[in-house]
């Protein structure tokens, strides 16, 4: 009897994970390599939700370009305001007034929190935890209370303009937050002790996608991600913007560098951004004037180029912005945190099953739609090139 | 000791609900929320500069129909129509605006099949004064 037929069985199987999901929020496609249970290799394949921001700055004035800025994402919409404005300050030489120093600081800590306690809330979901997703969800919604008596909007603050805020407090909202804060931080530290002592979250969690602290500086990883793994970066310890510089915090480290370990770097995070508000109201400038007459802002804007950083919920944000002296930006590049986290971070998940894969990409905290960025390679000569910023924003328009 | 749901969640039994029961019962909403604008035609001057600064290109400046009086300190007898569809509700053209002429509300509930613009709002504020 001749062999007519062979059935080959391959020794790595491909998953598609991805782009849509029940894991997922978010459209990102995660090739999956796996030997039987066991993943051998990621490959991370993005370019779902491109929507072309940085094109859209240049094609827009200064002053509409904040309010785009805001909206690369939802989430982290003050802080990627607050960078582009605080590059635009500085082409402009202009200095906010101490009180809206430290209101910028109080919205941008007010959404930390909230984004912390959202990012949190997913992972209880994606471990099947629902009764938890629902509660931490209830209780987020005091927080977005607070931004809306801040800034009038739950989500889209739109709280930033060159040399200020866009609105003030007074009294009564300044005990309204202050009584949300004495709420919200006693359900923070309830959930915090729910998952330093929870079985299920610790049985999904320990010692799952561990990254040692080399590999998270190799593969330049941001935010709370680095932070889990004993790496201390946090752009509002070393930059010290706004009014970082007067409120006292602490940079959270730990050491585990497991996905429970980043979980947790939130919740101590959350707390201290708590504190940091509490700080913000009480100690609240009272002799300057936080709110610009937004119809007497110089309207035009010299020739020269910015880089500025934050630290934006997920890690560091970093904005380029580029005038030529035209009443358009020549050039806005913006690096979100997602950028380096999710796409560098394809490394985690090998060694642990199938199953782990969701909770390690949550525990990265992915926000797809700020990071989709367009990158040019060049096919023919198969070669990787560095190119320079600065050669970059120059490109074929010298 | 170990904290357990349970507790939580019998005690989440005999609370009220957190959700509002939306169309029966009202949104507590802040009375600086940034709803639903439009222009105050009284005051306006038909400068454009909204129309100019709105991110979202959602303000059209229209010609002031012939049936209503245009104040004589509008020359152009333009006046901006706000697609509420395409707003974004930032509040520019509210900060930007010379004369401060555009009244806000905070009316969240915008949902509608027709389309949507600040024309009638804007034009009854001229009626009432002529």
């Amino acid at each position: 009897m001749t062999v007519t037929k062979i059935v080959e069985i391959p020794l790595v199987l491909e998953i598609p994970i991805g782009p849509q999901h029940p894991a997922l929020h978010e459209p990102l496609l995660l090739k999956v390599y796996a030997d039987g249970e066991e993943v051998v290799r990621v490959d991370i394949n993005t370019g779902y939700n491109h929507r072309g921001v940085e094109k859209l700055c240049e094609k827009n004035t200064f002053y509409r370009d904040i309010f785009i800025a805001g909206r690369v994402c939802g989430i982290c919409n003050t802080v990627h305001a607050n960078c582009f404005v605080r590059a635009l300050e500085r082409i402009l030489d202009l200095e906010p007034s101490p009180r809206a120093k430290y209101l910028r600081v109080l919205a941008m800590e007010l959404e930390r929190i909230h984004s912390h306690m959202l990012i949190n809330a997913v992972m209880a979901e994606i471990l099947g935890f629902d009764t938890l997703f629902m509660l931490i969800m209830r209780d987020r919604e005091m927080v977005m209370k607070a931004k809306e008596i801040l800034t009038g909007n739950r989500v889209l603050a739109d709280y930033m303009i060159v040399s200020g805020v866009r609105r003030d407090i007074d009294e009564t909202k300044r005990d309204r937050l202050l009584s949300i804060l004495d709420k919200v931080e006693k359900r923070i530290k309830y959930y915090r002790k729910l998952f330093e002592e929870d079985a299920t979250i610790n049985l999904r969690l320990r010692d799952v996608g561990v990254i040692k602290d080399v590999d998270a500086s190799r593969y330049a990883l941001v935010g709370p991600p680095a932070r889990g793994s004993g790496i201390k970066i946090d752009a509002r310890a070393s930059d010290k913007y706004d009014a970082y510089d007067e409120i006292p915090f602490n940079v959270i480290v730990r050491k585990e560098g497991d996905s429970w370990a980043r979980m947790m770097v939130r919740w101590d995070e959350a707390l201290e951004s708590v504190s940091m508000s509490r700080y913000v109201l009480e100690h609240l400038p009272r002799d300057s004037n936080a709110v610009p007459d937004e119809r007497r802002l110089p309207r035009r804007f010299p020739p020269g180029e910015t880089f500025t950083r934050a630290e934006a919920p997920r890690g560091e944000l970093t904005y380029y912005v580029l005038s030529d002296g035209k009443p358009k930006p020549y050039r806005v590049k913006i690096r979100t945190p997602s950028f380096n986290n999710i796409i560098n971070g394809g490394f985690a998940y090998i060694g642990y099953t199938i199953a782990d894969l969701p909770a390690i990409l949550v525990s990265y905290d992915p926000c797809i739609s700020c990071m989709e960025r367009a990158i040019v390679i060049d096919l023919r000569n198969n070669k990787k090139m560095y190119v320079s910023l600065k050669d970059l924003v120059v490109g074929g328009r010298k | 000791m170990k904290p357990s749901l349970i507790k939580e969640v019998l005690r989440n039994l005999f609370s009220k609900p957190a959700t509002i029961q939306y169309p029966r019962e009202q949104t507590i909403i802040e009375p600086d929320f940034r709803g639903r604008h439009y222009a105050d035609l009284m005051k306006c001057i038909g400068c454009s500069l909204c129309s100019i600064e709105c991110p979202a290109n959602a303000i059209k400046m229209v010609k002031i129909p012939e049936e209503y009086p245009a104040p004589k300190k509008n020359p152009r007898k333009i006046y901006p129509v706000i697609d509420y569809f395409k707003c974004v509700y930032c509040y520019r053209c509210v900060a930007v605006c010379p004369t401060r002429a555009y009244i806000v509300t905070n009316n969240y509930r915008l949902a509608s099949f027709k389309r949507s613009t600040s024309e009638k709002l804007s034009l009854e504020t001229l009626k009432k004064a002529g």
